[in-house]
């Protein structure tokens, strides 16, 4: 009784209950682990697959979102080298109008003025800190601040606030842009409740 | 936004390549880091709200 009254208290507390964590597979690491994301692992299995604390990874979307919806909108922007999370920072990008960059991440963007697509952000999103390195550079070289998702396999070097979540997965990924668009979205006062937001969590999922 | 001057964990100048500064992701408070902190990923701790990063 204690135990079921505990579970609820806690799916409450949560953004959405940890079932959908669990199918979308956010909880999902790998069998790497790197010591700046010891403090978000839950466990290891038997198969030596490092398991996420999806209450970290709540906690860690909510802050995201606060931080975020400080900036204006067109001053943030979202990277994504790896296919999966393309089509969920273009919904991201729809729906808060944050800059997006998808794909192959042009040296120079950030750091050179003659190159043509210059831009020059206030705070920077990556998906992977391993296939965004490049962003990551940049983004270090002009001192602006950076998100990430983070793997149990990722290191934490030049980030300032960590998303722990399986970063590979198509479900996993728009599951996490999805809650990230509602709550930044919530905290600029442009939605007051979850029903205003219409978007559903397939329409961030990429196809594949 | 104002600038931090002071690195929040170590205490050093800001003025090195790789030093950023922000506002607390859950309170206004001006938090620093310098590039030696960040590369190392060392925690930093908000004193306002009490907030640990990264």
């Amino acid at each position: 009784m204690a135990e079921e009254k505990g579970k609820k208290e806690r799916e409450t507390d949560m953004l959405v209950p940890e079932e959908t964590y669990m199918t979308s597979g956010v909880h999902i690491g790998t069998r790497q682990k790197t010591s700046d994301i010891k403090d978000f692992i839950y466990k290891v299995r038997n198969d030596g697959l490092y398991i996420i604390d999806v209450k970290k990874t709540d906690e860690g979307i909510r802050n995201a979102a606060k931080f975020l919806a400080k900036y204006d909108p067109p001053k943030v922007l979202a990277v994504s080298v790896r296919q999966y999370g393309q089509k969920p920072i273009k919904k991201l990008g729809e729906y808060t109008g944050m800059q997006i960059l998808e794909g192959r991440f042009r040296p120079g963007i950030l750091t050179n003025p003659n190159s043509k697509d210059f831009f020059e952000p206030e705070i920077i999103l990556l998906t992977d800190p391993l296939a965004d390195i490049q962003a990551l550079h940049e983004a270090e070289n002009i001192g602006i601040p950076v998100i990430a998702l983070c793997d149990t396999n990722n290191e934490t070097r030049y980030i300032d606030l960590v998303i722990p979540t399986n970063n590979k997965g198509r479900r996993a990924l728009a599951l996490i842009y999805w809650l990230l668009t509602k709550e930044i979205l919530r905290e600029q006062g442009k939605i007051k409740s979850d029903e205003e937001f219409t978007a559903k969590v397939e329409d961030f999922e990429a196809e594949i | 936004m104002k600038k931090a001057e002071k690195c929040i964990t170590c205490g050093k100048g800001l003025l090195e390549r790789g030093a950023t500064t922000f506002q607390c992701p859950t309170c206004d408070e001006i938090i620093g880091r310098c590039g030696g902190c960040r590369e190392q990923s060392v925690d930093y701790i908000c004193p306002k709200c009490g907030f640990k990063g990264p």
